[in-house]
């Protein structure tokens, strides 16, 4: 068990274990919390698990930790690690099961006074137009062909196919399509699981809300992106269903073979990785870019239903129902980006586990628009509670390898949830604070209830005195749909 | 001896199975899986008979394996199953029948069976193994 005695403190939001701490370690691990985060994350393997990633081939500078870190599988959620490309590896477990998880908002030109009356057809509308819970099927058959487009082309394929518009494309992160994705490299047993899943929210702690700005901390950076107070908003927060669970199941299982022939030694059989240049790595690249265009485009396919919710009850009710698209982040994935390293320009493939891209101004790979001012950050709280809108920072792209957190982070298992709290008492605990909820299933609702996370405005707290992320916005639900 | 216990886990779920046997822990391992997922089945249903064949590298990586092929299983026929019969089992190669109905609703989602501090120990009651999965 790690203890604070065993961690070195850097700053006032920095703590390091060092690398002498394990012998196994091949570099540091730091981890980005106040005092309070910090006793959160000591009190369950968290810690060791950030120190375990820290033995991974070829890592980078240190394995890092955000503030919302939380105990998983393998890596922590909320893990960060970066390995020298093309020699260091790639770990499947460092992405994890649902691969390119993520957060799409969309920003309306309503008022919250506006909508107001309509909100409870409206979750109505959402509810029945985006299908969701266990084992939902999707509004989009695919047959085979049309599976491997999806795959290859991401939201190209949603656009070419009247589900995206081409601004929706500029504002979602790799422009909604990873590069050297390849359909051939996904399984027929995860092409089987995803052909009838496309457009479909899931269940677990996914979700669809209509939310209101309730506070804008910059408001020139808000302007620029097109949000202002009292403004109604729509999230989505969900990855690449059951596709993504299978192209990891298939690739962690294949990988404990490689780790054999690689002859690399690990601590946990779920951080099996192999060279990114060799054939398994390469293979894996390709499965987990084509799993990621599925997860950009089935986000796509819901923002288009919510469009269409938004329709149905609006039109004729407000001017101008129309819903643009702010940004659409990844939070588990793994990515080949060039770093700054000890003064030279490196390339290296940063896996981000419940962790979320933050490039600061500048950035080449980001549209002419947000160059000058950094990339947005979404950050979903806990139902119930607030979310949050960043930006990206320049300190982010010198210390975290341009990422920051990805939400609250667990606090409490789901067993206790689901023991301590019920659904409906807690349907009716949001209600009465105006908050309208259409869930499928009441035990899944109390799982996720708002105490079983950590507070996401301490969260976002530290990342912002840390300098890894600058806050814009924050938000509040009006309506949440779950599965 | 009772099949297996809940582990305390923050954000996945976590079980530790037991068995006087091999055969036995990975038949209750099984067991543990469909009582997480809450799933409920028809009661009017005629049962169906699975066969199972697995392979895998070790004792370890077998018993992934053979969870991640009946959750497979029960996705793709939207079935559940209730009995396990284990005919082989050495520490690479699994055959068994399984016997199930199809499920009226599910009250979870598995995403995955996964490695993580997966270990599978014999202790002077028998077998033990400890597994994560994700939900």
């Amino acid at each position: 068990m790690i203890t604070k005695q065993n961690l070195e403190r850097i700053s006032d939001t920095l703590w390091q274990v060092p690398q002498d701490f394990r012998g196994d370690m091949r570099a540091p691990a730091r981890l980005y919390a106040s005092e309070e985060l910090l006793d959160d994350a000591l009190r369950d393997e968290s810690v060791t698990q950030l120190v375990n990633t820290a033995t991974l081939p070829g890592i980078v500078k240190y394995a890092i930790a955000m503030p919302d870190i939380h105990q998983g599988y393998g890596f922590p959620i909320g893990g960060v690690v970066a390995t020298r490309a093309p020699d260091g590896v790639i770990s499947p477990g460092g992405v994890g099961y649902d691969i390119n998880c993520g957060v799409r908002l969309l920003a309306s030109r309503i008022s919250a006074e506006e909508i107001a009356p309509h909100i409870k057809d409206l979750a109505t509308a959402l509810y029945k137009n985006c299908p969701s819970g266990v084992g939902s099927e999707g509004s989009v058959p695919l047959n085979a062909k049309q599976l491997d487009d999806v795959l290859e082309q991401g939201s190209e394929w949603a656009r070419q196919n009247g589900y995206a518009r081409r601004d929706d494309l500029d504002r979602t992160e790799e422009f909604g399509r990873m590069p050297g994705a390849d359909a051939g490299a996904v399984s027929k047993r995860a092409k089987d699981r995803g052909r009838d899943q496309l457009g479909t929210l899931g269940a677990g702690n996914h979700f669809i809300e209509v939310d209101r700005v309730v506070e804008v901390y910059d408001a020139q950076i808000a302007d620029r992106l097109g949000l202002f107070p009292e403004q109604i908003v729509a999230q989505i927060h969900c990855g690449s269903r059951g596709l993504g669970h299978q192209v990891c199941t298939d690739y962690v299982n294949d990988f404990q073979r490689a780790v054999r022939e690689y002859e690399i030694e690990l601590p946990d059989r779920e951080l099996v990785c192999a060279p990114l240049d060799s054939p398994e790595g390469q293979a894996y690249f390709k499965a987990m870019a084509a799993s990621a265009n599925f997860a950009f485009t089935n986000r796509q396919v819901l923002a288009h239903h919510i469009r269409r919710s938004f329709e149905e009850v609006l039109a004729g009710v407000v001017k101008d129902f129309d819903l643009f698209q702010i940004y659409d982040i990844a939070h588990n994935m793994a990515k080949v980006e060039e770093h700054d390293v000890e003064g030279k320009r490196v390339k290296v493939c940063v896996h981000r586990k419940g962790a979320t891209r933050a490039f600061g101004p500048g950035a080449a790979v980001l549209p002419d628009d947000l160059r000058a001012i950094g990339q947005p950050v979404l950050i979903p709280g806990s139902m119930g509670t607030a979310s949050y809108v960043l930006i990206g920072t320049e300190k982010a792209m010198r210390e975290t390898f341009g990422s920051t957190c990805h939400g609250a982070g667990r606090v409490m298992s789901r067993a206790k949830a689901k023991k301590e709290v019920r659904g409906e008492k807690l349907r009716e605990e949001l209600a009465a604070r105006g908050i309208v909820i259409r869930a499928g299933s009441m035990p899944g609702l109390a799982e996720e209830v708002p105490q079983a996370y950590k507070d996401v405005s301490r969260v976002v707290e530290v990342v912002q005195r840390a300098g890894i992320a600058r806050m814009i916005a924050r938000v509040e639900p009006l309506a949440v749909i779950k599965g | 001896m009772k099949r297996f216990e809940e582990i305390p886990h923050t954000a996945d779920w976590s079980f530790r199975a037991f068995g006087r046997d091999a055969r036995e822990l990975f038949e209750n391992a099984a067991h543990a899986l469909f009582a997480l997922e809450g799933a409920r089945a028809r009661d009017d249903a005629n049962e169906i008979t699975r066969d199972i064949r697995v392979t895998a590298l070790d004792y370890e990586s077998l018993l992934v394996t053979w969870l991640t092929e009946l959750l497979w299983l029960q996705e793709s026929h939207r079935e559940m199953y209730r009995r396990f019969n284990i005919t082989t089992l050495a520490p690479t190669e699994l055959r068994a029948q399984v016997f199930g109905a199809p499920f009226i609703e599910l009250g979870k989602i598995i995403k995955a069976v996964t490695y993580h501090n997966l270990a599978i120990t014999q202790t002077a009651q028998g077998w033990e193994a400890v597994v994560v999965v994700d939900v």
